[in-house]
């Protein structure tokens, strides 16, 4: 690790994948985990890029997101708030995991559980936002088969890429409730906490993924 | 066993950072909140909002995810494969297009009234 | 810092910590990546059973059209649907990496097990559950899709076609679970050779077997979420009446209630799975093959690093041709320029690999044993395939023969009959590693010579038809006037020989099943083999697969007929000293 300084990147490059043994020197729950999500941005993406390709070639017009996704509180209009409260909320999560994972690696484990639980509650937020959203996008008359609003295809992408993403946090916060039960309850007593920090890697992920939808569904 | 070598530089890098991050994805997202709330359009929206995304991505991984602190030969095995879903993003995009000009060739009303003719000229009826 | 982390390391672990604590764990709920390649083995050529059935009733009713009664057209779709999906699926992409890959990785490596067996073992459940899921539709209402491998959409969720109903949904369930437990296998199969290889073993000295199933998992991992997308859209389609790949359209003269999608965007996201899904399957081949032609030619493969990058090149190409399926599909026609381009250049690593499998056998010492047989006849086939693929590459000649028989006859060839001829090599060859047992030779041979033979049979007059004009999924051709009347006794041709072919792979089933009950226990190492697998102490490895002590690894897996040495190989895990101690009497007495 101390020669890591003076070779350069590409040497190190080599070096990793000729080296016997093990090419990444990271756990291999840690690798297993970035490979996972490597398979998990081609979903994601996949899904994406053919919400692009329907939104494209869609005969119907697109509604404006700006507008349908608008809240009025306290009398003053305001264009897609909730999405922008969601986005905080997400933001505020992987901020309070990525000091989880300080925490579990300075062998704070009181401290990393409180994080962690602090993230998954956040996260339980994110859903029960989304379902909110969901239910008053129903109550306006948009079906994933049909839309008052225009285009047929943004209610059936609407649903499906933030339902897929809801299903990743509701996964995400069972996935954090359960690690830090089992830390409480000792199992990882006398090991490093790795996974802590792989289970932050899951959750960066799907933030990470929110901030595409954010840009490629509501902003576009 | 010896087998699994750690890197432990993960445990150094300072909460301060974390924290700056932190305030800083607020602050992008809120620029990008704005860009939709001032009602900027054209070329100049999406170059923002791509912008935008493209900053807090690049934070989250690799700050948030330390991405940055791994070394050179995980940083390739995450960030290259997804080139191959920017030839996909390239090519849908280019079919759209062409999806979108040939419906608008084939239902356009000049071809509609053209169909049409062709009935009236060959209906049973006559 | 070394930090040992036990709750997922167990591969790394000492020998006792794999013994099973009884008879369920062992065979059933088993964490051994060699029972678990057997299940995956097993399940999967029980399901390639039932499409060797399949295929051989649609030659049935090719053959000898208005003889029997029972396959009406609609039965006739569904065996065409079922019969592709079971070969592409389930049989070659599970039994090539969810069993040879399985077997062979920490054997190969000198990894006690996978890196998580409790991971591997749910993979190997969950592709069993895969499997029941399709099974069932054969027992519903409608039976099973009748849609045609690709499930096209408008037409596959349309009433008219058959399984419309139940049937459809059932295969696009399947097919997502299947999905779920490829990743689990997948994430295993490529953490342990990336992180778990034993000493001295670089990813350089691997096998060109795992150099295979390592870059053709990696391509499932990044395929598969292609048609995992297409397939939960398509059942949005189906079963909320979205539109995301269904334009408005009229159906048995009814407007039905889709409107602005496009039918072309899944073909896409299919054949973006699709094409990496045809290496999926050639990859682990080409590498199996590789080993099986070395060891019997007693010779080193020829340009072991050209091998290696071809198979990285094959890879990374193989995500940028998937619209060459799409010439005549009603996509932008400028693709096909770009398309046909690049499937012209991915020749051009698949011919070096040809090249180097012939090369490798010039001037060796060549073994007709019955893996090599099969591995022989695989370089046949695949060159044979592989050459029709350049002509279908190609826009211009596409054009005319697409969806003709040529190019039934095409695909079969390079991704049927190839893969297969090469499972039959790795099953002869790997069987005495497996059950400590030589396949009986005679039955191999008679086994290899009617199956090889009736693939030309079968295969060769299918290009002529192509050119003839005869389309293919058609029921019967009727009388169609622009079809030549050879046609039909062409076919009827076809059909015996096809009959013959599956009745002689129960002459395999058999000649298995005799095997492990009547045969003898055979030495260690029959074939002389210098890679890692077969230095075990004893044949089946037990758990944990070493005993006390991890192999090291000291060169490649590839020499063989080693000057100056007592025996004519030297395995992986001999060093140098101790050939200099083993060679010194011969070389005197020369």
């Amino acid at each position: 690790m101390q020669s890591q300084s003076n070779t350069s990147s590409l040497q190190s490059l080599v070096d990793d994948w000729s080296a016997e043994k093990q090419a990444f020197q990271v756990p291999w729950g840690k690798l297993m985990m970035w490979i996972f999500l490597l398979s998990d941005t081609f979903i994601f993406s996949i899904f994406l890029t053919a919400y692009m390709n329907v939104r494209i070639s869609a005969t119907a017009p697109w509604p404006n997101t700006s507008e349908v996704f608008a809240l009025t509180i306290g009398g003053i209009h305001l264009p897609l708030i909730l999405i922008a409260i969601m986005t905080f909320v997400l933001i505020s999560s992987s901020g309070t995991m990525a000091l989880a994972v300080n925490y579990a690696y300075k062998n704070n484990k009181k401290l990393a559980v409180k994080l962690m639980l602090a993230t998954a509650f956040l996260g339980a937020m994110f859903v029960s936002m989304q379902a909110f959203e969901w239910s008053k996008l129903i109550s306006e008359g948009v079906r994933p088969w049909s839309n008052p609003l225009g285009a047929e295809q943004f209610g059936a992408c609407f649903f499906m890429i933030t339902g897929f993403h809801g299903v990743h946090v509701s996964a995400g916060v069972i996935y954090l409730c359960i690690v830090a039960a089992k830390i409480l309850a000792g199992h990882y007593d006398g090991r490093s906490l790795h996974i802590v920090e792989i289970t932050g890697l899951y959750w960066h992920f799907v933030d990470l993924v929110w901030v595409f939808i954010f840009a490629l569904f509501y902003l576009w | 066993m010896g087998i699994q070598t750690v890197d432990e530089s993960h445990e150094v890098s300072s909460l301060a950072k974390y924290f700056k991050v932190w305030i800083l994805l607020f602050v992008l997202s809120a620029f990008s909140y704005m860009v939709d709330l001032f009602q900027l359009q054209g070329y100049l929206r999406w170059t923002l909002v791509l912008m935008f995304m493209m900053l807090k991505a690049a934070f989250i991984l690799s700050v948030f995810m330390h991405l940055g602190l791994e070394r050179f030969a995980l940083k390739t095995l995450v960030l290259l494969p997804p080139g191959a879903i920017l030839v996909l993003i390239l090519f849908m995009a280019v079919e759209g297009q062409y999806t979108t000009q040939s419906r608008e060739f084939n239902f356009s009303q000049l071809w509609q009234q053209e169909i049409l003719d062709f009935k009236d000229h060959h209906s049973p009826s006559e | 810092m070394a930090i040992v982390d036990a709750g997922t390391a167990i591969a790394d672990q000492p020998a006792h910590m794999h013994e099973p604590t009884g008879w369920f764990t062992q065979y059933v709920w088993s964490q051994d990546h060699k029972v678990i390649a057997i299940q995956y083995g097993i399940t999967a050529i029980f399901v390639g059973l039932v499409a060797l059935v399949l295929s051989g009733l649609m030659r049935l009713q090719l053959g000898f059209p208005e003889t029997f009664h029972f396959i009406d057209p609609n039965a006739y779709l569904q065996f065409v649907t079922m019969h592709g999906m079971i070969m592409v699926i389930y049989l070659l992409t599970a039994l090539l990496l969810g069993g040879f890959g399985n077997y062979l990785i920490p054997l190969m490596l000198g990894a006690r097990d996978m890196v998580f067996p409790y991971m591997n073992m749910l993979s190997f459940w969950t592709y069993l559950l895969s499997v029941l899921i399709l099974l069932a539709s054969f027992f519903v209402t409608g039976g099973p899709t009748g849609a045609g491998w690709t499930l096209y959409p408008p037409q596959a969720i349309l009433d008219g076609t058959p399984g419309a109903d139940m049937g459809i949904i059932l295969m696009l369930m399947s097919l997502a679970v299947f999905i779920v437990a490829f990743t689990m296998g997948g994430l295993n199969y490529i953490t342990t050779i990336l992180q778990a290889r034993t000493h001295g073993m670089s990813l350089m000295r691997m096998p060109l077997a795992i150099w295979g199933i390592f870059v053709a998992t990696a391509l499932g991992l990044l395929a598969f979420p292609a048609l995992l997308v297409s397939a939960i859209m398509m059942t949005l389609d189906k079963l909320l009446g979205s539109s995301f790949f269904m334009p408005a359209i009229v159906s048995l003269g009814e407007k039905l209630d889709y409107a602005g999608g496009s039918p072309v965007l899944f073909q896409h996201l299919f054949w973006f799975f699709g094409h990496p899904e045809v290496y999926i399957v050639a990859l682990p081949a080409f590498g199996m093959v590789s080993e099986v032609l070395s060891v019997h030619a007693r010779k080193n493969i020829f340009g072991y690093r050209m091998m290696v990058w071809a198979i990285v090149a094959i890879g990374l190409l193989s995500f940028v041709v998937w619209a060459h399926h799409m010439y005549v599909s009603g996509m932008s026609p400028v693709f096909g320029y770009f398309f046909a381009t690049t499937t012209l250049i991915i020749a051009v690593p698949t011919a070096i690999k040809v090249y180097n499998w012939v090369l490798t056998l010039w001037r060796g010492n060549i073994h007709l044993t019955v893996p090599m047989l099969f591995a022989i006849g695989f370089i046949f086939t695949f060159t044979h395939g592989g050459l029709t693929g350049l002509f279908l590459g190609n826009v211009v000649i596409d054009l005319p023969l697409s969806d003709t028989y040529f190019v039934v006859g095409h695909f079969h060839m390079v991704m049927g009959v190839s893969p297969i001829m090469v499972l039959f090599a790795a099953i002869y060859h790997w069987f005495p590693l497996i059950s400590g047992k030589k396949l009986h030779d005679g039955m191999g041979k008679w086994h290899f010579w009617i199956t090889f033979l009736g693939t030309y049979a079968i295969y060769l007059p299918m290009h002529y038809l192509g050119f003839l004009g005869v389309p293919r999924r058609y029921y019967a051709m009727g009388d169609t006037g622009f079809t030549d009347t050879s046609v039909q006794s062409l076919n009827a041709g076809i059909t015996v020989s096809a009959l013959i072919v599956g009745v002689a792979q129960l002459i395999f089933i058999f000649n298995l099943i005799y095997t492990v009950r009547n045969g003898k226990k055979c030495e260690r190492n029959p074939w002389h083999a210098a890679s890692l697998e077969w230095q075990p102490a004893v044949y089946p490895p037990p758990h944990g697969n070493w005993g006390d002590k991890l192999p090291i690894v000291y060169r490649w897996a590839y020499d063989y007929s080693v000057p100056d040495v007592q025996q004519d190989y030297i395995p992986q895990n001999v060093p140098q000293d101790a050939i200099n101690e083993l060679s010194k009497p011969r070389g005197k007495s020369l």
